[in-house]
């Protein structure tokens, strides 16, 4: 609590005592009048009902085909087409492979990192240091990813690129290699940037973890002539591990996400025809083929399976997490 | 209680260095390079090897961008949406926080689902632009505010550390005969500064770095924000660079002059860039305790 909040706490507690009982100085409230509350609340909640629930009407449009000056919502329905169409649409179930790879190499790989790294910031012993790495590694979480691709354009360019120079000082290739023009490096990529991006900011809620956990358990783990890395394993990491499980639920349940602005960015909003194949996902098929080529219906169908996938995907985690003994989300 | 120091011990050590300092160095360095390539003499950066100190320095590409009515133009674009943006935004989502986290607001548990269900699920890109478009929001600039009045995941965020002030602080107010609007302004607002401020980044931020909502809804470049901006530089400079490394092949002079054009884009690509982030980059540090409290709260308590 801040200073200023405990001043006011212990002047407030004064009033508090000091008022007179009995006779009350304060008007009468009629029992459910909150008038004042409510009106605090309920703009906020209009806007909430216009901009998240009228849209859900949207739902309704992946069941009908959508014609040019229908009423949206109001068209012909036509049951489950749009969706037989989704399934037999060649691109779609590559967008859907795209999503899916994407999103489990980012799991594999992107999720465990940042503990690691909480682990580790968590092993510095000088404060400067520890708060000097901190503030700069959630530096690229707060650009844009449109300054983020330029950035990572240069470090892997071919052309007097960061990496392709260290590569080739170390021998290990012998001509830059042009990293951005291979689809098949593509996952790769989004999956490496995704991790210099994010891995400061997502270590955060982790290193706060860490940083609430009863030293005494480490004094006794010292009596019992523990080593450090057991330290590391059976202290720390066990006792994070309801906030890891929480946030594993959360990552399942955006599994069908996969960062449309890092897709749109890294692909020159789809202009590289070399890596569409392999960047293309959900959000992004959803844009072109919904916006650009007006195919609206059909759009919204797709759009449709990725919030009830994602959902029941986060249903489904959250389960099992309560199955077997965890903290989980609900 | 010192041990002595095993070879595990010693193992960590190295593993954490190395750590921190590809850490370091992979996150600083692409910073360090577009800052030294703004400020490095366009021409001299055709001959390539700058890392992270200008060659020949001069102020020459901010120079060119100042000078540009178009950015001018979308630099005020950006921070009218960032400043009227957040502070609105905070308005609308600080309101809806305190009331949910008063114990006493009839509907309360309807609110509550009301606000919880749209966290996880929505109807998509397509209904939302049909809803912009019916509310004449298209090329407009109100697009970049009335849409985004209230994020939900903030929303739970203050109204987690709302419920953490103590209730003393608001039932004094009401014996003094408050009323609510007193006590939301008066008495919880200036005691929540952190949070305050850790929203404040996060709205600030997303208004920042927006361009999707710029290419979607709007198609006046006079309401093109800085992002937009930064796009379109960029692709011009992929597109010189295209051009170029085709040419790179055929001989000298053509390689060379494709690259001095690509170059020339290249310095003014850094320097709309510098400028772009110079803001957030500059102010995050010193919201730091504030943002780190405000996700601790948010995802252990909340």
């Amino acid at each position: 609590m801040t200073a200023n909040m405990e001043r006011m706490i212990s002047l407030a507690e004064i009033v508090k005592a000091e008022a007179p009982r009995g006779k009350s100085s304060y008007p009468r409230r009629k029992k459910f009048s909150q008038w004042d509350l409510q009106l605090l609340v309920i703009p906020s909640v209009i806007f909430v009902l216009i901009f998240s629930y009228l849209p859900m009407y949207g739902i309704a449009m992946s069941f009908q085909e959508f014609r040019l000056g229908d009423f949206p919502g109001m068209s012909q329905w036509v049951g489950l087409k749009q969706f037989g169409a989704l399934f037999r649409d060649p691109n779609f179930l590559t967008v859907l492979r795209n999503t899916v790879v994407i999103s489990l190499l980012k799991m594999l790989v992107n999720f465990p990192l940042p503990i690691v790294f909480a682990v580790f910031i968590n092993e510095l012993r000088q404060k400067t240091v520890k708060k000097f790495m901190q503030t700069i590694s959630y530096l690229p979480h707060f650009i844009s990813w449109v300054v983020a691709a330029r950035l990572m354009f240069d470090f892997f360019s071919a052309d007097g690129g960061a990496v392709n120079q260290v590569l080739m000082t170390l021998g290990m290739i012998n001509s830059p290699i042009a990293f951005f023009n291979r689809g098949e490096y593509y996952w790769g990529l989004a999956v490496g940037t995704d991790l210099w991006k994010e891995l400061g900011w997502n270590s955060i809620i982790f290193i706060a973890s860490i940083a609430s956990i009863d030293i005494e358990m480490y004094e006794a783990a010292d009596i019992d002539g523990a080593t450090r890395l057991e330290k590391i394993w059976y202290i720390t990491i066990a006792s994070i591990r309801p906030t890891i499980v929480l946030l594993l639920i959360f990552t399942v349940g955006g599994l069908l996400n996969a960062n449309f602005d890092q897709s749109m960015m890294l692909t020159g909003q789809m202009g590289n025809a070399m890596l569409r194949g392999y960047a293309d996902i959900i959000d992004t098929y959803v844009y072109r083929v919904g916006i650009q080529q007006a195919r609206f219906s059909f759009a919204a169908a797709a759009g449709l399976f990725k919030a009830v996938i994602n959902f029941a995907l986060l249903l489904g985690a959250n389960w099992l997490a309560n199955k077997l003994d965890e903290s989980a989300l609900l | 209680m010192r041990r002595k120091k095993t070879v595990g011990d010693i193992i960590l050590d190295i593993m954490v260095l190395l750590t921190m300092l590809l850490v370091l160095i992979a996150t600083l360095y692409p910073f360090l390079n577009s800052l030294a390539l703004s400020f490095n003499n366009a021409d001299d950066t055709t001959r390539g090897g700058i890392t992270i100190w200008p060659r020949i320095f001069t102020t020459r590409n901010y120079e060119l961008i100042f000078a540009n009515s178009k950015i001018y133009k979308a630099y005020s674009i950006t921070v009218l949406r960032t400043l009227i943006g957040t502070v609105v935004g905070l308005l609308f989502t600080a309101t809806l926080a305190f009331g949910l986290s008063r114990r006493n607001l009839r509907g309360r548990k309807f609110y509550t689902y009301f606000c919880l269900i749209p966290m996880y699920f929505s109807g998509g890109l397509i209904p939302t632009y049909f809803l912009i478009r019916s509310l004449n929001l298209l090329n407009n600039f109100w697009v970049y505010i009335l849409p985004n009045l209230v994020n939900l995941w903030n929303m739970l965020l203050m109204r987690a550390y709302f419920k953490s002030v103590p209730d003393a602080l608001e039932e004094s107010a009401r014996i003094d005969g408050a009323n609510y609007f007193t006590i939301f302004y008066r008495i919880i607002l200036p005691v929540s500064m952190p949070i305050v401020a850790t929203i404040c980044l996060y709205i600030g931020v997303f208004h920042w770095n927006s361009w999707f909502d710029a290419a979607m809804f709007i198609s006046s470049q006079q309401l093109k924000p800085m992002q937009t901006v930064l796009i379109s530089i960029i692709s011009e400079a992929k597109f010189a660079e295209q051009i170029a490394s085709a040419a790179a092949g055929a001989s000298v002079d053509v390689g060379s002059i494709g690259r001095g054009k690509v170059v020339n884009v290249r310095s003014i690509t850094m320097a709309t860039m510098i400028v772009t982030i110079i803001p957030i980059v500059i102010v995050y540090p010193f919201l730091q305790r504030y943002f780190i409290k405000g996700i601790m709260i948010g995802s252990i308590k909340g």
